[in-house]
């Protein structure tokens, strides 16, 4: 791809710091977003690029923003989820990191559009050092006039917070979020209400993904079609692909969304490490049920992946090669969310940690019959039936591992 | 109303509503842990799922408001299947404790799993080890293992109390209901913890291991501690062997009323018990020679006295020291006789300031009826002995339970003034050795009749629990007394039970005209 959206500034060295930034024609979408258009004119705009959620789940940003009601007595609240916390995902992080005021930019356009004066930016707790760069960031932007009162004369004020998590995977699904934000224990909420009516400290609020809010500024100055031809037509813009595992060159790849998994590993991630062959891939963060190494000549888009049982998630690709042990993967993935499962609901608390014991069993050597059909029972009772997301999240790699692997495990039961 | 469909049944139910209340009212149960109505729905026990046609996964019934044409299965394959998953769940990591478990006969986990549930355990693992003595509180005790986590004690503490002495602790398996750094659950509304917690995992210290619920005879009472009259239960049997006091009464629980006290009673209604077996009189005792007497001797030998002195126009000479214990029916009774038919004036209320409020619902008087006296039309004079001194003839005073009247030395010196005391009481204390005649008395429980709250509600009361000994309620007493008084015989023979001397207090007080019960 010829031109990238998001990371074409990684590479620069000092990009982070506002002068740097200001020198490459920075802040020139907040610039144009407040001077030249209204936040009707906005919410069009990013309606037409068919800009979806970056965090998981794909949901439609300017969809989003129009469910917020427009006249309210409350505060509006925008808050940021970088709790970037998803294993495998780490694309937040070098945005944040590389350039923090592409991120700001999004952030300042988006409440202006939503009539928004205060911003959280939720980091996940590990994120120190880049916590600390965006507070530099969000400083300097003040000092420049654009954060603040009155910012570049347009009579919108807006004011950045940075707010630390404290090591939670739950507090990355956004009702949790919240709570956490209101210095509760992070615990999903029952869902309706939305985040959009009654959100942070009861009001409306906006909840955006890192990298979604990082695309807007380019919406605004190139316009909606340019970033739809970016991506699908439905799909706007690109993805940052994390790709870690067994490749040669695992790192992050900024790619048009609806590019190749092969492509993806075998192209831009330069292949299998040391000439191992393929196994399986996860192709959107931990969650994201398996794909065997035949089923990877697919598009890497929301809808593509969902009609292959799987999903695009984070787009996190972790690659497993022929020397890794898939029962180790299915402990992993048990172990994970049973670990972070924040225990309100039942289903997610017993299942997975149930699911967890049976596992270890086996890499025990200690597994007996049944102990595969019981755990695709367990999984099953806990599809669907949580609370909040995390129930699924790790349910569904947990069946599809044993869907697809079900002869290797059923070797580790009965040896 | 709109209209919606439970199980393929047409129901007209409320709008606003939600699945649970709708099924509730339409008499169809659906199974719930977490939710309790004090509460907004928490979702997450997950026991309420229902499949709701058009809906892609199950619905929580608890929070799912009801939709014009809805369709409900709440027994469908899916359904049932989930509940049958929830409960497997919530059983396997569930200490097997049922035997030894105060709760069992009453939890609802063990009631699901007779309904639901009855298949084999397939968890094969260990459980997780946790606290299973833990003190919370005055007399709460936790049990960590046999939590399920739904949370309904954090939210009582949270919303109800506004105490917030209890929180969920770690994550995921390992979370835990404890209290703040030890600091333990401390408020007067305590005791509904066990009462709400729907397994065995609060259990309350005065109840525990003392009987099994399944024993209890549950009667619906008021409770007359204070003057907000909050609904109870009186749940009694007739005892073991092993306590050498006979001991009927082993709980109090609190009864719904929206009008009184919501779902909760406190503390000091929940355990101050203790007086309805403990040091009660149940003889009559007569103290000036007479030799032992029959009730019905008692009340001739009590209306020769009045007699005697409203023939001799000394009915001046007469005084009552009543209580706020006794029921409209009682005040009004005793109000017909000695006040409209005999005209004494000297009538006098033992003290019954109690103590403080709590702003929620435990009220200053300590003492359930006193709005009642006042309506009926009481001035409520507490006891002037001065007044009586040399003046009184025959004293009739009432002792409240456990009383322990802090005016004793005037009420003594009262009492070697005056000739003739009477003394009703249903426990044995001081007074009874130094009036003529005792006569034991009923209990609330023990009679029937109704009460006014401090807020003017008038609430009827049922005998729950057998009235010791010879003991006798009040409102007999006077009826067998204005019928043998012979002023008004034809008034008081229509009184054969409280509930007619209400339907007369209805047609004399305005007050009591528009009361329902």
């Amino acid at each position: 791809m010829k031109e990238k959206i998001l990371s074409k500034h990684f590479v620069l060295e000092n990009f982070y710091k506002i002068d740097v930034y200001l020198q490459k024609k920075g802040y020139q979408a907040v610039k144009k977003a407040l001077n030249e258009k209204t936040p009707e004119n906005i919410l069009e705009e990013v309606k037409a690029a068919n800009l979806r959620g970056r965090g998981g789940a794909g949901f439609p940003a300017g969809v989003k923003w129009s469910f917020v009601p427009q006249q309210v007595d409350k505060p509006k609240y925008l808050c940021v989820n970088a709790d970037e916390g998803e294993p495998g995902t780490f694309k937040d992080r070098y945005i944040m990191s590389h350039d923090p005021h592409l991120l700001l930019e999004g952030i300042i356009i988006t409440s202006y559009c939503v009539g928004i004066h205060t911003a959280f930016i939720y980091i996940r707790g590990e994120y120190e050092a880049v916590a600390l760069r965006l507070e530099k960031a969000i400083s300097e932007a003040y000092k420049n006039g654009f954060l603040g009162k009155n910012i570049l004369e347009s009579g919108f004020d807006l004011d950045v917070y940075v707010h630390r998590g404290a090591g939670a995977y739950i507090c990355g699904e956004e009702t949790a979020l919240l709570e956490s934000l209101e210095g509760k224990r992070g615990n999903p909420r029952l869902k309706p209400p939305f985040p959009a009516s009654i959100g942070l400290f009861q009001s409306p609020t906006v909840i955006n993904n890192v990298e979604t809010l990082s695309n807007i500024p380019s919406i605004i100055l190139k316009g909606a079609k340019w970033f739809c031809k970016k991506g699908l037509p439905e799909d706007g813009g690109t993805r940052i692909f994390g790709v870690s595992g067994m490749v040669k060159k695992p790192g992050i790849y900024e790619l048009s969304i609806g590019t190749n998994l092969k492509d993806i590993i075998f192209k831009h991630a330069k292949g299998m490490a040391e000439g191992k062959k393929l196994k399986a891939v996860i192709p959107g963060g931990l969650s994201a049920p398996i794909l065997k190494a035949d089923e990877i000549d697919i598009k890497m888009d929301f809808d593509s992946l969902v009609n292959a049982n799987s999903m695009l998630g984070s787009a996190a690709i972790v690659v497993i090669d022929e020397d890794t042990s898939i029962l180790d993967v299915l402990k992993v993935v048990t172990r994970f969310y049973s670990h972070e499962s924040c225990g309100q609901c039942t289903p997610c608390r017993i299942g997975s940690s149930w699911i967890n014991k049976i596992v270890r069993r086996i890499c025990d050597g200690k597994g007996k019959n049944g102990d595969i059909d019981n755990i695709i029972r367990l999984a099953s009772n806990i599809l669907g039936n949580t609370l909040c997301p995390l129930g699924d999240a790790a349910a569904m790699p947990i069946l599809a591992i044993i869907k697809k692997f079900r002869e290797e495990i059923e070797s580790y039961v009965s040896n | 109303m709109i209209n919606i469909f439970i199980d393929d049944k047409p129901f007209k139910v409320k709008e606003g509503t939600t699945v649970l209340k709708a099924a509730e009212e339409a008499g169809i149960a659906i199974p719930h842990l977490c939710f309790h109505s004090a509460f907004p729905p928490e979702g997450s026990c997950r026991m309420c799922l229902v499949e709701i046609e058009g809906l892609p996964k199950l619905e929580l019934a608890c929070s799912t408001q009801v939709r014009e044409g809805m369709k409900v299965s709440t027994r469908s394959e899916k359904v049932i299947e989930a509940r049958k998953g929830v409960l497997e769940f919530l059983l396997a990591e569930h200490p097997p404790d049922c035997p030894i478990c105060d709760k069992a006969g009453e939890c609802k986990l063990q009631d699901y799993y007779e309904e639901y549930g009855l298949f084999d355990n397939r968890f094969r693992e260990s459980k997780e080890k946790k606290q299973k003595n833990v003190k919370i509180g005055k007399s709460l005790i936790l049990d960590q293992e046999r939590c399920i986590l739904c949370t309904r004690c954090v939210r009582f503490l949270r919303d109800i109390t506004k105490t917030r002495e209890l929180g969920v602790f770690n994550r995921g398996l390992h979370s835990e209901i404890n209290t703040y750094n030890g600091e333990p659950v401390n408020n007067n509304y305590s005791g509904n913890l066990a009462e709400i917690c729907p397994v065995g995992a609060i259990t309350d210290s005065d109840f525990r291991f003392k009987t099994r619920n399944w024993f209890l005879k549950e009667g619906e009472s008021i409770c007359p501690l204070c003057s907000r009259g909050c609904n109870i239960y009186i749940e009694s049997h007739k005892g073991f062997a092993r306590f050498p006091v006979p001991k009927r009464v082993y709980r109090i629980k609190s009864r719904e009323n929206h009008e009184v006290n919501g779902f909760w009673i406190c503390d000091l209604g929940r355990y101050g018990y203790s007086y309805l077996d403990e040091g009660r009189l149940d003889k009559i005792c007569v103290n000036n020679g007479k030799g032992n007497l029959t009730w019905q001797e008692c009340v001739v030998s009590l209306t020769d006295e009045i007699k005697k002195l409203h023939s001799a126009k000394k009915a001046s000479r007469i005084a009552l020291i009543l209580n706020l214990w006794l029921s409209n029916e009682e005040l009004f009774l005793i109000k017909k006789i000695f006040v409209d038919d005999l005209g004494v004036k000297n009538i006098y209320f033992v003290d019954s300031s109690g103590g403080e409020t709590d702003d929620f619902l435990l009220t200053s008087e300590r003492c359930p009826n006193k709005r009642g006296a006042q309506e009926i039309g009481y001035d409520l004079k507490p006891l002037d002995s001065e007044n009586l001194m040399n003046k009184t003839d025959l004293l009739l005073i009432f002792g409240m339970p456990a009383y322990d009247p802090n005016n004793l030395a005037e009420i003594k010196a009262l009492f070697e003034n005056v000739k003739t005391k009477i003394y009703f009481s249903s426990h044995s204390d001081e007074l009874c050795s130094l009036a003529d005649i005792v006569l034991p008395t009923a209990l609330i429980p023990e009679k029937e009749g109704s009460l006014t709250n401090v807020d003017g509600i008038v609430q009827k009361f049922l005998q729950v629990l057998e009235a010791p000994g010879e003991c006798r309620p009040e409102w007999e007493v006077f009826v067998d007394l204005g019928r043998e008084l012979g002023i008004n015989i034809n008034y008081y023979k229509q009184f054969n039970t409280p509930e007619v001397v209400l339907k007369e207090m209805r047609k004399e007080i305005s007050f009591f005209e528009n009361k329902s019960e």
